[in-house]
């Protein structure tokens, strides 16, 4: 369904409030494309196995000038940036309390995880040594002012104990409806978690917070290498800026583009919310780095004829034009103008993302560094693994938000469809739970 | 009264929040940093204008290392092109396309008095030695991470790209034969003594008495090291610009020290991440208890279980 057909769809399409988070129901998790994915994921794997005994050089094209490739650049530095959604969303949400966000949490929190799962496991991969990783379970022997000890250690923890925690809702509500015989022992953990949940949460935005800005600080140590537009004390600040109108751009493009493929009705008050305070994120950050450029005197350098300064106006005019979409989408209530201007501002934060590790790196002496076709091929491989891993999520767990009526849609199709069904303590007990046992837990 | 859980919290954040601003505006890493100088600093002062590149330095190192020869480029000879995983020493040539003075130029680690890669280092694989300054490298915390590549302003560790358990190669002052009472490889065989090892302050005031022995001998009359970067312990005289020779201009102020001030001052002592935490804390309980309340009203309205 294209946008051009969304459109002239009925209001019932266009207009509608999102209120729940419904699984994607009545499609196959297992599809042409999805064999694909599974394909590319498996075939990254064997790759990442010759990767380990044969070592770095053979299958990359790293060398002694370009120390990082695209496993790092790519998968960690930007990948992870479009995957700060429970970051940002999050704070917009709970911390100023921008309630309609709500609805667009589950989506962040998934996307967040799995972009983060991803990176990290490709961070070991890339790692020459990673059977040292076993250090960071000692604090006394990590190096407290490296920015690298901060990204690793910080982006693990951040992965493994807020986010993962963050994502157990929807599973929990999956085994409630899965067996009414479940259903004190998951009330019972779901009660013991949110006693934990205040605390989560805030790791969940202190830790992406010093992580994300640490992932800039890297490349201050570089100095000089780092072209002058790209290098500044900013540079931690910048890429944190970058962070959070990325992962709305993600978070709401990805949302967006799940209600056009699998004909859900879009919530504007939500989206027109989100653009809004991307747009804003997107102008403040635009002003800090235009003004961090004007006032270290560098802004000549824009102006040569260079690969620099081409990348540097692309990334400027990618997000600037980004935000000038999404700015008029909310004047306009095109959805076409604001997914374009979250993909056009997320492309050109991704390119600022990847500059200073690689477009904007100079290496003294000069020299070229171009990824390899199994690099890429791995690459590709983790991201295939991360689509794969949302897709069967999306199938089977509430995420996406949809209207109310979506659920009693679903309800009514599995109870036609799959009269044999468990999960469906929903269907014995009615729409309203009017025949729902009045029985109390005795625990 | 007794005090509620409220009242304490907000108790703590008002003697909290001066309390962390003092700690990190206050801190020591707020002032000019003092590099310290290691006691028995050691190093080598190379004399670009003396050296006649014989290469009898890069075989002795290979030796001294028991590294085995790189004979990659024509398979015959030991003739890297640079430093690499094979090569911890080597004799470049700067020679200049309109024949004006060449040099060669002896390249090792520079065992800098604040090291980047040591300051960049997740678990101190790279390591400054308090006593001798000497920087060396410790296969058994090294995750293979390459930040030290990317970090060293002088580009010297490099990464091992072929195997399966890569090293990092870097010159470590020959430690192992400082431990034996001998010289490092490359001293003990320069034929010319253009590069010597000693004590950090001997070379220096060697490296003065050379400038001053030779007026306008050597470029800036100056050594490098004395002060660039915070202070090297391999010293260099040179007749070309150092710049030529692949020593940057840093200026006298350490690249750590430089740019991770503010790094460091907002991580001291984890003062203002966890006066954030206590501040997120609250604001989030908040929320949460608004938005429980709200999603239980629904569940009551639609019948359907509340989705946190």
């Amino acid at each position: 369904m294209s946008t051009a057909s969304m459109r002239n769809a009925p209001d019932r399409l266009r207009y509608a409030r999102w209120e729940r988070a419904v699984p994607v129901y009545g499609f196959p998790v297992v599809n042409r494309f999805f064999l694909v994915l599974v394909a590319m994921t498996l075939l990254a794997f064997l790759l990442t196995a010759y990767r380990e005994l044969a070592g770095l050089g053979p299958v990359s094209g790293m060398n002694d000038a370009y120390g990082w490739g695209i496993w790092k650049t790519f998968n960690v530095m930007v990948l992870t940036a479009l995957g700060s959604g429970a970051f940002a969303v999050g704070i917009a949400a709970w911390v100023f309390r921008r309630k309609r966000l709500h609805a667009l949490m589950r989506m962040a929190l998934l996307t967040s995880f799995l972009a983060y799962a991803c990176g990290l496991l490709l961070l070991g991969i890339d790692a020459g040594r990673p059977w040292n990783f076993y250090w960071i379970v000692f604090p006394w022997k990590w190096n407290m002012h490296s920015p690298l000890a901060e990204v690793a250690i910080c982006m693990s923890i951040y992965a493994m104990i807020p986010l993962a925690v963050e994502n157990i809702p929807p599973v929990l509500e999956r085994l409630w409806y899965f067996d009414s015989r479940l259903r004190p022992g998951v009330e019972r953990f779901e009660r013991g978690l949110h006693k934990f949940f205040p605390w989560i949460i805030a790791a969940a935005y202190l830790l992406p917070g010093m992580h994300q800005s640490s992932l800039g600080a890297l490349m201050l140590l570089a100095g000089a290498r780092v072209h002058p537009l790209w290098q500044t004390p900013w540079l931690p600040l910048l890429y944190l800026g970058a962070a959070t109108f990325m992962s709305f751009g993600c978070v709401a493009g990805t949302t967006m583009l799940c209600c056009l493929v699998w004909k859900r009705a879009m919530d504007m008050e939500v989206l027109d919310e989100a653009a809004r305070i991307t747009a804003w994120l997107i102008f403040g950050w635009l002003a800090l780095r235009l003004l961090d450029i004007v006032f270290r005197g560098v802004l000549g350098t824009a102006f040569h004829l260079d690969r620099f300064a081409g990348v540097f106006w692309l990334e400027m005019l990618l997000v600037l034009i980004g935000g000038w979409m999404l700015r008029s989408s909310l004047r306009t209530h095109e959805t076409r103008t604001m997914f374009l201007g979250y993909i056009l501002s997320s492309l050109g934060g991704m390119i600022y993302r990847f500059s200073p590790t690689t477009l904007a790196f100079r290496p003294n002496p000069e020299s070229l560094y171009f990824p390899s076709a199994i690099e890429v091929l791995v690459s590709l491989g983790f991201i295939c693994m991360g689509i794969a891993g949302f897709l069967l999520v999306v199938k089977r767990f509430g995420i996406l938000p949809a209207p109310l009526q979506e659920w009693h849609d679903m309800a009514s199709y599995f109870r036609f469809r799959r009269p044999y069904i468990r999960w469906t303590g929903y269907f014995k007990h009615g729409y309203y739970g009017e025949n729902e046992p009045e029985v109390t837990d005795s625990d | 009264m007794a005090i509620t859980r409220r009242e304490l919290f907000t108790t703590i954040a008002k003697a909290g929040v001066p309390a962390a601003v003092a700690l990190t505006v206050g801190s020591k890493a707020l002032q000019a940093e003092e590099i310290p100088i290691p006691g028995a600093a050691v190093g080598l002062l190379y004399d670009a204008s003396i050296c006649i590149g014989c290469k009898a330095c890069v075989a002795a190192c290979a030796e001294a290392n028991d590294t085995p020869p790189d004979t990659r480029g024509d398979s015959l000879h030991q003739a890297p092109s640079d430093l690499n995983d094979l090569t911890r020493n080597i004799i470049k040539l700067y020679k200049p396309e309109d024949g004006s003075a060449f040099s060669f130029v002896k390249r090792q680690c520079m065992h800098c008095l604040d090291p980047a890669c040591a300051a960049g280092c997740p678990f101190q694989a790279l390591h400054k030695d308090p006593e001798t300054g000497i920087v060396s490298w410790t296969a058994d915390k090294c995750i293979g991470c390459r930040y030290c590549t990317i970090t060293c302003p002088y580009h010297i560790p490099r990464f091992q790209w072929q195997g399966y358990n890569p090293r990092v190669t870097k010159c470590e002052l020959c430690s192992h034969r400082l431990e034996k009472g001998l010289k490092p490889g490359c001293t003990s065989v320069c034929p010319t003594g253009a590069v010597i090892f000693g004590p950090r302050t001997v070379l220096l005031s060697e490296a003065h008495e050379r400038i001053k022995n030779n007026p306008g001998r050597y470029y800036q009359s100056r050594v490098y090291g004395e002060i660039d970067n915070g202070g090297t312990q391999s010293l260099y005289l040179s007749r070309v610009a150092f710049e030529k020779l692949g020593l940057p201009e840093l200026g006298p102020e350490s690249v750590p020290a430089r740019t991770l001030r503010w790094q460091r001052r907002l991580y001291q002592y984890f003062a203002l991440p966890a006066l954030l935490y206590a501040g997120l804390v609250q604001v989030i309980r908040k929320s949460l208890a608004g938005h429980e309340q709200e999603a239980h009203e629904r569940e009551r309205e639609t019948g359907l279980r509340a989705q946190l």
